[in-house]
């Protein structure tokens, strides 16, 4: 082969190379998002940037409609609940994962059992409530529970909950099942460069592969805020994730942009550890949240597309409460309780998570708004994984920190933050045996409106003890250019991917 | 320290022969008297918010813009000033004293406790020096004064290798072999005799060195680990601005300004001193 020919033939193949690199391009979707994916086990992660990719990936036996308030068929096309609570007879519709071969409720019941059993599963204790997961056939499925939940059926909707296929499973390994998942997703995981990117393409046995316009989704890793937003601008991705609240307003402005600012159930609060000194006293506590302006932090912080946040149940989520208590912004009122429970010069340490633009402004604020009634906090700035431990082992006076729904009902985050878990009422330390009760009791109560007026009540109880203080709700904040329709992130995270189209 | 030490580079070739010492001190007095003056010269408490002053581009009230507390940025930058400065000299004390002490010491006695102490320094030397740094701030906790403790344990090899050096071709020389045959204990002669000459190339690099430590106590600020808001120091101040810098560029941009002309001073010093000393670093 002489040298000519060599370069032509190079040349050719590189065209053809870009032809087919266009071809292919035309209907995939990059999306430019901060955090890498960890894993592609469902029952091994907890982290958002995890399930948020699960969900296309994956298919759960019952589905959160997008607007985050309804429970729509999955994989089970319908379900009877005994009138005991406790037995869910799941009937499966007639659906196949991504390498052809059918869904059966034996993987259902493999999916549900090593959620609840395995060793690596992070959702151990959510799942412990079920007794029993029978496949009566392959397509009819039964649970049978040790106690009535009326959370449970949101509980199959997590995508932790996802149906793998067992075949799989067990022909890969799990470690090489992690990395190339087997589900019933829309797409599949076609290749995942660790640190750079997850491609996914289309699922042709997708149950609902018609609705799909998409042939693929490439989820690109870029940390930094600013190169992500330059990125979508420059036309490089077609959208991205976690706009800063500060670059709203400017790129709102751009026309060939449309900014998202789709409802979340995120709530930014500020932890309180009960348990050190005059913190375990509510009068104290109260003097905490008269001296917090949270409309300062909502301006200064998120430009004011957040709002005051006025119960630990996000607006809009299911039983919230919109007349729970607010306490105005009252220095005088702060000084006066302090004064009342006679605490003096009372300093705090303060856990700040370092490299957090938003958990450093927070407290910068905070710091001047608790100064002013003569509180000192001390900013102790921690590297996140520390800062996680310091809290979980008590080792904190206040922090802030954040919680997103992951079910509809209200019971998973209510366990977590007063029903007196192991994580300490989720790092505070809070001890309230009423509230506790009452916690137990709302999960099994089936009438809708009994169960509705109990949320209501624990969101009362909370607020007059100060469990913590409530901050702000904030939406999530994406960016497409004008040629992307249909997509969308539903209150509990998920993408509306399978609906969107680029034109 | 490549970025200032080039602008050093540039200055020299474009200023008069001589002049660089000069200019370079007259950057580092006029810091200096800025930082001395702040309590009178800002015009603005340094960590006062205002709610509705924020994210202002520079104009007559607020010469160099506000930030997103609205902070004044033009008072923050000149009581960072202070910080920073303190961070030069205390940052470069430190290991110069260590460094030389060992240094000398290792090179006149010689044997078996020069070369414990180089193969000391060559395990110091062989991790990259952020990295160290951050380490032991790690350990330490975040704050000025692990800052000043982690420099003190890392910077010190570097005057000592220094040191050494000069004090191994001394103790050849005439002069300390008639002071050993006058009798002298050996601690005089290390002192009073040999140290005083084998300094001049350590008081050149302490003066390059002062650009290096700047520049990292700028990095731990702005990775969180030095100086803690609402302080005003420079590289805290550049790492605030990060998540601004496409909407409110002149939050990292004065701060960044700051650093590089302070920076550009202590080089010019370090060139001309090597000039009129002829100890080049």
């Amino acid at each position: 082969m002489n040298k000519r020919f060599r370069m032509a033939a190079a040349g050719l193949m590189l065209a053809l190379g870009l032809v087919s690199e266009m071809a292919q391009a035309a209907g995939v979707l990059t999306i430019g998002r901060r955090e890498d994916s960890t894993t592609f086990d469902p029952i091994k992660s907890a982290q958002n940037a995890d399930n948020w990719v699960f969900s296309n990936v994956f298919d759960v036996l019952i589905r959160v409609d997008n607007t985050g308030t309804k429970l729509l068929p999955g994989l089970a096309e319908s379900w009877t609940i005994s009138a005991d609570g406790k037995v869910y007879t799941l009937k499966l519709r007639d659906a196949k994962f991504s390498d052809g071969t059918p869904v059966t409720a034996a993987d259902a019941v493999f999916s549900l059992t090593r959620i609840r059993d395995h060793e690596g599963s992070l959702w151990r204790d959510s799942y412990t409530i079920m007794d029993t997961v029978v496949a009566k056939d392959p397509r009819t499925l039964v649970i049978t529970l040790k106690t009535p939940s009326a959370a449970f059926l949101s509980q199959l909707a997590l995508p932790n909950a996802s149906v793998i296929s067992q075949k799989a499973v067990a022909k890969q390994g799990e470690e090489n099942f992690a990395e190339h998942p087997v589900g019933s997703g829309a797409f599949s995981v076609k290749e995942w460069l660790r640190g750079e990117k997850v491609r996914l393409v289309k699922n042709p046995y997708y149950w609902e592969a018609a609705k799909v316009s998409l042939d693929g989704v490439d989820w690109l890793t870029l940390p930094d805020d600013n190169t992500r937003m330059l990125k979508v601008q420059a036309g490089e991705l077609d959208a991205a994730l976690f706009v800063p609240f500060s670059r709203i307003a400017s790129l709102k402005k751009d026309a060939r942009l449309v900014v998202l600012l789709d409802r979340s159930t995120r709530e930014d609060h500020l932890l309180i550890n009960h348990t050190r000194g005059p913190l375990g006293k509510v009068e104290v506590r109260q003097a905490l949240d008269f001296a917090i302006d949270k409309k300062a932090i909502i301006d200064t912080v998120t430009f004011g597309y957040g709002k005051a946040a006025n119960s630990y149940i996000p607006e809009g989520a299911l039983y919230y409460h919109a007349d729970n208590l607010r306490r105005p912004y009252d220095p005088q009122k702060a000084k006066q309780l302090l004064a009342a429970a006679g605490v003096k010069n009372l300093t705090l340490n303060y856990i700040v998570n370092a490299g957090d633009e938003v958990d450093e402004q927070i407290a910068v604020l905070l710091q001047q708004q608790l100064s002013k009634v003569g509180i000192t906090a001390k900013l102790q700035k921690v590297d996140p994984s520390q800062s996680w431990d310091m809290l979980v082992a008590g080792d904190y006076d206040i922090s802030v920190m954040y919680w997103t729904n992951d079910i509809l009902d209200p019971d998973q985050k209510t366990t977590f933050v007063l029903g007196h878990d192991s994580n300490n009422n989720y790092m505070t330390r809070y001890q309230n045996e009423q509230v506790k009760a009452k916690v137990a009791a709302a999960r099994i109560e089936t009438d809708g409106a009994k169960r509705k007026q109990m949320y209501i009540d624990l969101q009362k109880m909370a607020k007059a003890d100060v469990h913590w203080v409530d901050l702000y709700y904030s939406p999530y904040r994406n960016v497409t250019r004008t040629n992307i329709t249909g997509f969308h992130q539903n209150p509990l995270g998920r993408f509306t991917l399978e609906e969107t189209v680029k034109k | 320290m490549s970025a200032a030490t080039g602008i050093a580079r540039v200055g020299r070739r474009a200023l008069p022969r001589g002049s660089t010492l000069s200019v370079g001190i007259a950057i580092l007095a006029g810091w200096l008297l800025l930082a001395l003056l702040c309590p009178w010269i800002a015009p603005y408490d340094p960590i006062a918010q205002d709610a509705d002053a924020t994210l202002l581009p520079p104009h007559a009230a607020h010469l160099f813009g506000t930030d997103n507390f609205g902070r004044d940025l033009l008072s923050r930058v000149l009581w960072g000033a202070r910080v920073d400065l303190q961070m030069c000299v205390v940052g470069v004390a430190f290991p110069f004293v260590f460094g030389t002490v060992i240094g000398a010491v290792s090179g006149y006695v010689g044997g078996v406790l020069d070369t414990l102490l180089m193969r000391l320094i060559d395990i110091v030397l062989a991790f990259p020096f952020l990295v160290l740094m951050l380490a032991i701030i790690t350990i330490l906790g975040p704050g000025l004064g692990s800052f000043y403790i982690a420099m003190a344990l890392v910077g010190w090899v570097s005057y000592a290798r220094l040191v050494r050096a000069q004090v191994l071709t001394l103790k050849q020389r005439g002069f300390v072999v008639a002071a050993r045959s006058l009798g002298y204990r050996r601690g005089r002669i290390l002192f009073l005799h040999l140290l005083p000459n084998a300094l001049t190339s350590s008081i050149v690099f302490a003066m390059s060195d002062c650009v290096l430590v700047l520049l990292s106590g700028a990095s731990v600020s702005y990775l969180g680990l030095g100086v803690q808001p609402p302080t005003a120091e420079w590289g805290v101040m550049v790492a605030e601005g990060q998540g601004f810098i496409t909407t409110a560029w002149w939050i990292t941009t004065f701060p960044g300004f700051a650093i590089v002309v302070l920076a550009t001073g202590f080089s010019f010093v370090a060139d001309g001193l090597g000039d009129r000393l002829g100890a080049r670093p």
